[in-house]
């Protein structure tokens, strides 16, 4: 196991986390989005230690799948529906960046009181899941837009997708290879509502949405 | 046979509901026979002519198969319920609802519920499985609600109605909880004596809120007045009369068949002495004389359930003989109350009905054109009043026997007995004072409106019931010792003893013997003044009339100026509404002053509650907004929070 080549793409998806939580523009957190899917997608390249078709099948699929499908899904449905460029956001860009970084030394934090195995200890897939997950959360708290919203579940995806790597030597592929369609089907099903509440109620801002709560 | 009396009353009921739908003399006849067939089967188990009878069907109702019995505490409360449903219903069938309110629907209507509240309240007194309770107990408040807001178009009684529907539902929580505590402890829906299951006794105190609630225990009672008025005069006289004992009947049946915590005698007989001072202090003030009888019955449910709270106390001391004679007491108290009271109500609501109100400072002198209702309604307010030889004084008379002997033997429960003497004493004074006020203002003197002078006499159907409780209500003070076996039974029923079943029975006969005394006494008094009078004929005068010319009607004592003394003794405790306006200048136009009575538990106390426990949840709403953002947030915190708590008190779960 390549520990030190495993942490350095952590710690690129990790930075690229607050790069998501910083990003001014819709077009830049998806493409933060989109280069840490592709780290993710390379991680079981270093974590098993001899070459398995399946496992280069899944990788190079969840590579495809997180770094250039979806993306592009998301700028198509961003094109599609008009949607502004700019990130209106409900916890301001600074705040966001100090919550996501407190976070991320709190996750490092949490990883090292947790009873974790001694091939675990050394690497930052937990503090780097748990990072993902609270950055996801802030995006999906923080931001008003839908779109910027899908963008924060998939980060949230992410990090349980770094959860779920912990397990590779215990369980087969077929894991990751659920949490991938997981991802899909989500993207899917969100595409289709942004596209619905956008034809239905003509915009996309989710404060606008609250009459439904009833 | 009892089975088939009951079945046959059920069975009367429930046709006699259909045909009511159309018309009234096939329901008449069908309700009478059905209590009729009540109280047979009542008196048949009361006396001892018919052992106890215990029913067990495969016939399941809500998975449960039903279970009936009838012992003698059931018996004595049906015998209470068929008296009081027949006089009742030959009541109902002439009472014109419709003419007050030009809803026509409003007999049929009501003739359908009076069945089923009959039939729940039946049910629950003959059943022996708490799932089958709950649902007669749920069903009996229902049909009660719908009777209560028969007059629907008015505010006030969709008001009382509704009042009556939320504090009943709040009594039933309680009951919910007790019966399904009660069926999880004992794996079994099924009721019947547990008495050496002693982890069961806190259960008690549910029971005592539920039930306690629908009797109308002080300060649980604030549903029960506004109800009373605003319900028409049958339903008034029922529900007072028989459903809230139905609250007595609860206490009774699970303080038996369960047991109950050491302090539960202590609880009950302080309630019950609040409940008998404030009750009464309430009804004197009154100017509603249906709200004035309304109190009462928070009194009178004082004075049985001090009778209760001494028997519940009784088995602590050496010799609990007087707890036996205090029970038999309040069970005796129970009957007379229900039959005077509803004696009380029907003449209420005949005043009402000829009058078209119920404010006592606009009535007066009704003796001369109603003067059926006034000789019996002064009957029913003498023995309220616990004058001998009526009915109400029998039963207090037993109570008080019981307290004495408390109190001479010394102990902890002399303590507790000596000030409820004081209590049951000081409220026989004011209750007297109350009566003298409902009778005095309602009855005598000059007609203070036309409309009041018109009065007259309601017709056969509502007399022949005041004239019937009337004479029950003097049996039963001068033949006490009847009901004695039926006492004995029930307190046997209550509670298996050996010795002391049969305690009421000579201190019966004994007041029975005083009674009729008194009785030949007063009647060879009211004979020799009614010769006299022959003899000498009447002039009819002006009383004196403290200088003034002309007396007018004006200057009766209105209702609050009555009880003004002595209400005003208590004002720190009835807060009346007060407005003033005092005369100025040498020239003064307008001065009044007025007070009026006020639901002051109900306003200082619950209404405030009620108000603080919708302000938090007003505010807990606010949780609830329809911003996405927020609600992932709450995710967030909750399962950080579960995080927290499974990482420092996960390894010691």
């Amino acid at each position: 196991m390549n520990t030190s080549g495993l942490n350095l793409l952590i710690g690129l998806a990790m930075g690229l986390n607050l790069l998501a939580l910083g990003s001014g523009r819709v077009s830049s957190l998806i493409r933060a989005v989109s280069f840490q899917g592709m780290a993710l997608g390379a991680m079981p390249f270093l974590l098993s230690h001899e070459f398995s078709p399946w496992v280069t099948l899944v990788a190079i699929a969840t590579m495809v799948g997180k770094g250039w499908v979806i993306p592009l899904l998301l700028g198509r449905a961003m094109r599609a529906a008009h949607i502004e460029r700019e990130i209106d956001p409900l916890i301001g860009f600074v705040p966001s960046l100090l919550l996501g970084a407190g976070g991320t030394i709190a996750a490092i934090a949490l990883a090292r009181s947790l009873p974790l195995r001694p091939e675990h200890a050394g690497t930052l897939l937990v503090p780097g899941a748990v990072a993902s997950i609270l950055t996801g959360f802030i995006l999906l708290i923080g931001r008003n837009k839908a779109l910027s919203q899908v963008c924060g579940y998939l980060i949230l995806e992410n990090g349980i997708y770094l959860f779920g790597l912990l397990l590779i030597h215990a369980t087969p592929l077929l894991v990751e290879a659920g949490i991938l369609l997981d991802v899909t089907v989500g993207v899917f099903v969100i595409g289709i509502i942004v596209d619905r509440i956008q034809r239905a109620f003509d915009t996309l801002d989710t404060r606008k949405l609250t009459v439904l709560r009833e | 046979m009892i089975g088939a009396l009951l079945l046959f009353a059920t069975v009367a009921l429930g046709l006699g509901a259909l045909a009511g739908r159309w018309s009234s003399r096939p329901w008449l006849l069908l309700t009478l026979a059905a209590t009729a067939a009540l109280a047979a089967a009542g008196l048949a188990v009361g006396t001892g002519l018919a052992p106890d009878w215990d029913w067990r069907s495969a016939f399941t109702l809500g998975g449960q198969p039903l279970h009936l019995r009838l012992d003698g505490l059931s018996a004595l409360f049906l015998v209470l319920l068929a008296g009081v449903g027949a006089a009742g219903t030959a009541y109902a069938f002439a009472y014109p609802i419709h003419t007050h309110s030009s809803d026509h629907g409003a007999p049929a209507r009501g003739r359908f519920w009076w069945n089923g509240l009959l039939f729940h309240l039946g049910f629950v007194l003959v059943n022996a499985n708490g799932l089958h309770f709950l649902i007669g107990w749920e069903l009996f408040t229902v049909c009660a609600y719908f009777l209560i807001v028969l007059d629907r178009r008015k505010w006030a009684v969709r008001q009382a109605g509704w009042l009556y529907l939320a504090a009943s539902h709040a009594g039933t929580v309680a009951l919910f909880a007790f019966f399904a505590l009660l069926a999880s402890a004992t794996g079994s829906w099924d009721l019947g004596p547990l008495r050496t299951r002693t982890e069961l006794a806190p259960l008690f105190w549910l029971a005592l809120f539920g039930f306690g609630l629908k009797a109308g225990l002080f300060p649980l009672h604030v549903w029960l007045p506004s109800a009373h008025a605003n319900a028409p005069g049958h339903v008034s006289a029922l529900l007072s009369g028989v459903a809230i004992k139905m609250g007595v009947y609860g206490l009774l049946r699970f303080s038996g068949w369960l047991p109950v915590p050491a302090s539960a005698g202590w609880v009950v007989l302080g309630l019950g002495a609040l409940g008998t001072f404030a009750g009464i202090v309430f009804a004197l003030v009154q100017t509603d004389l249906k709200r004035l009888l309304a109190y009462c019955s928070v009194e009178n449910i004082g004075i049985i359930l001090i009778g209760l709270g001494a028997a519940l106390l009784a088995p602590l001391t050496a010799d609990g003989a007087w707890g036996r004679l205090a029970l038999a007491g309040a069970l005796l108290h129970t009957w007379n109350h229900g039959f005077a009271k509803a004696l009380l109500f029907l003449g209420a609501g005949a005043v009402a009905h000829a009058t078209g109100t119920r404010e006592m400072t606009r009535l007066g002198g009704l003796w001369r054109g109603m003067p059926v209702t006034t000789l019996t309604f002064l009957v029913g307010a003498a023995s309220m009043a616990g004058l001998p030889p009526l009915a109400g004084f029998a039963g207090e008379w037993l109570i008080y026997l019981g307290l004495f002997e408390a109190v001479v033997g010394h102990g902890p429960a002399g303590w507790a007995a000596g000030p409820a003497v004081m209590a049951l004493a000081l409220a026989g004074a004011l209750a007297l004072a109350t009566f003298i006020k409902a009778g005095g203002l309602v009855f005598l003197g000059t007609p203070r409106s036309p409309a009041v002078a018109g009065a007259r006499d309601p017709g056969g159907w509502m007399r022949g019931p005041l004239i019937a409780l009337a004479v029950l209500v003097m049996l039963l003070g001068l033949v006490p010792f009847a009901a004695a076996p039926l006492l004995a039974r029930a307190a046997g029923a209550w509670r298996p003893l050996a010795e002391g079943v049969t305690a009421s029975a000579p201190p019966l006969a004994t007041l029975a013997r005083f009674h009729l005394l008194l009785a030949a006494v007063l009647l060879a008094g009211g004979v020799v003044l009614w010769r006299r009078t022959r003899a000498q004929g009447v002039t009819l005068g002006p009383t004196w009339d403290c200088g003034y010319a002309q007396p007018s009607r004006r200057m009766h004592y209105t209702a609050g100026g009555f009880s003004g003394t002595i209400g005003g003794w208590f004002t720190w405790f009835l807060r009346p509404a007060r407005s003033l306006r005092r005369p100025h200048g040498p020239f003064p136009d307008r001065a009044f002053t007025r007070e009026d009575p006020r639901e002051t538990v109900l306003e200082d106390l619950v209404r405030p509650t009620g108000a603080g426990v919708l302000r938090i949840s007003t505010a807990v709403r606010r949780l609830q907004h329809g911003r996405l953002q927020s609600y992932i947030l709450y995710i967030l915190i909750g399962v950080g929070a579960l995080g927290l708590i499974v990482l420092f008190h996960g390894g010691r779960s």
